[in-house]
């Protein structure tokens, strides 16, 4: 097997004397893409934050295709804390999709999805728009090119968001509950876009989801959570007809008996 | 009672003396800017001292009288070695002291845009400064654009004040030819209209501008 793009080793992750994450270990193969499930709180979202460097790591390492995200070896090969430099480095082979979109509001949809090729990586303008216009195709927002984030729907807010997270090919791409705040009509559209990109293929994907029919049909695998630990992992078919700890069990039995089927 | 004459005659000087008021304002806000900004960024430093020291100073600053702080800038510093020319001591204590509510001005529109925004900036991997300058600030500024214009105009009608540190802007410009012929009333009349007629119509095109933003952002 080819080394893992990313590896999780022994991560805890406290918020003040709260233990968020419990030693946690965890690999996500190139090209492989892994859903999180869980009951709310259970620690999905810090898990994946860590990853983007949205939260400090409390414990334990993380490595993105064999560096260290969080930390650096210094010259007696012993870790010490990241640069600024280092952690920029590493962290541009991770995107992210969140819940709430956060597009730019300033800027039209084209101007939001080429914003970082040029700013960040330098990319020539022209070659930007061309990029830029080819990924709204994809997501089926050509003609909103011109719109600016409040004339969108929810659905198409978070399609220029993937869009936007998309041009900056980052090798792992993380997906934060991507349609919990978007009206039922509007999941659809966004889940469609995701499983495309997920069909062609060659990025890894970190999917947080309480869509289990759409984590079965596009994850190679389902981590499941539960208060900080990671307590069943395997493929779809396993942990969704296979069940073996108690607590996936009932998060299962609970989740088909509330989640009234949309058709 | 009211001399026409005379006041057409002195018209003219009063008026030109307008060139040194305006650009007493246009420069001192520019300062009080740049400086709000920097007392902005430096109270919202990571670090603890850097932002007790900044967030004191400009506290300091703002509750005491601007005179005074012209006074300091112009009578006290030259004791220290720092002789300044009227003109610039006054920009000083003008650009000094409005720095502060500025400051503030600036704190509201940053804080008032989401952390959905720096989160999103670092997961696109923007530096530190792309993040402000691309991300943060045009969407913290236009909101609080109608806010800046009033300090402005505001500013602008404060002025007068830096007559007293002997800056021969219009109100001076007006005491200096009441004291020669002993006739006030036309010459301050004039001051006085002038400086109607210059912020009046501004704060009509700030009532615009608010209106625009008003529009825009809610
Ligand atoms: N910034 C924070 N400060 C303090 N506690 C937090 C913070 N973020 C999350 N938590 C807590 O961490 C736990 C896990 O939260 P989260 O990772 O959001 O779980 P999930 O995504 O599975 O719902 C929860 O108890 C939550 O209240
Ligand atoms: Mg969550």
């Amino acid at each position: 097997m080819s080394e893992p793009i990313v590896k999780y080793n022994n991560v805890t992750k406290y918020f003040d004397d709260l233990m968020v994450l419990d030693g946690i270990d965890f690999e996500i193969q190139p090209g492989e893409k892994v859903a999180l499930v869980g009951p709310s709180g259970s620690g999905k979202t810090t898990f994946a934050r860590l990853l983007m460097t949205l939260e400090e790591i409390t414990d334990g390492t993380i490595e993105v295709e064999g560096d260290y995200l969080w930390h650096e070896e210094d010259s007696n090969g012993e870790l010490k804390p990241a640069s600024t430099e280092h952690l920029r480095k590493v962290r541009s082979n991770i995107g992210m999709v969140f819940q709430h979109f956060h597009l730019f509001p300033h800027m039209t949809v084209l101007e939001n999805i080429i914003e970082a090729p040029v700013t960040v990586k330098g990319i020539d303008k022209k070659e930007a728009i061309k990029d830029g216009k080819e990924m709204l195709e994809k997501v089926g927002l050509s003609d909103k090119a011109d719109t600016y984030p409040a004339q969108l729907s929810g659905g198409q807010k978070q399609r220029v968001a993937i869009a936007r997270a998309l041009v900056m090919k980052p090798k792992v791409l993380i997906f934060d509950e991507p349609t919990s705040a978007l009206d039922p009509e509007l999941v659809g559209e966004v889940l469609d876009v995701i499983k495309d990109i997920a069909n062609q293929g060659e990025t890894s994907m970190l999917l947080i989801t309480h869509e289990m029919d759409f984590a079965r049909e596009v994850a190679d695998r389902i981590a499941f959570f539960d208060a900080g630990k990671i307590v069943e992992d395997g493929p779809p078919s396993e942990i969704l007809y296979n069940p073996q700890a108690p607590r996936l069990k009932e998060f299962l039995e609970r989740f088909m008996s509330t989640q009234a089927s949309p058709e | 009672m009211w001399d026409w004459n005379y006041a057409f005659e002195v018209l003219p000087e009063i008026a030109s003396a307008l060139g040194v008021t305006i650009s007493a304002t246009v420069v001192g806000f520019i300062l009080a800017l740049v400086l709000g900004l920097i007392w902005t960024l430096l109270i919202r430093s990571s670090n603890k001292i850097i932002t007790t020291v900044a967030d004191s100073i400009v506290k300091f600053i703002r509750n005491t009288p601007l005179l005074v702080q012209l006074y300091f800038i112009f009578y006290v510093f030259p004791q220290f070695g720092l002789s300044l020319d009227p003109f610039t001591a006054g920009v000083i204590g003008l650009g000094l002291h409005y720095s502060t509510y500025l400051s503030e001005v600036f704190r509201s529109g940053i804080e008032s845009v989401g952390p959905g925004q720096w989160e999103v900036a670092t997961a696109l991997n923007f530096t530190t400064k792309k993040t402000w300058t691309r991300i943060i600030l045009p969407q913290a500024i236009p909101p609080v654009l109608p806010v800046i214009g009033n300090y402005f105009i505001t500013m602008f009608k404060e002025t007068p004040l830096l007559s007293a540190i002997t800056l021969v802007e219009i109100l001076q410009t007006a005491q200096n030819i009441g004291a020669g012929t002993f006739r006030y009333t036309e010459p301050l009349t004039i001051v006085g209209v002038l400086f109607l007629l210059l912020s009046y119509p501004a704060s009509i095109a700030l009532r615009q501008l608010e209106n625009r933003v008003t529009a825009r952002y809610s």
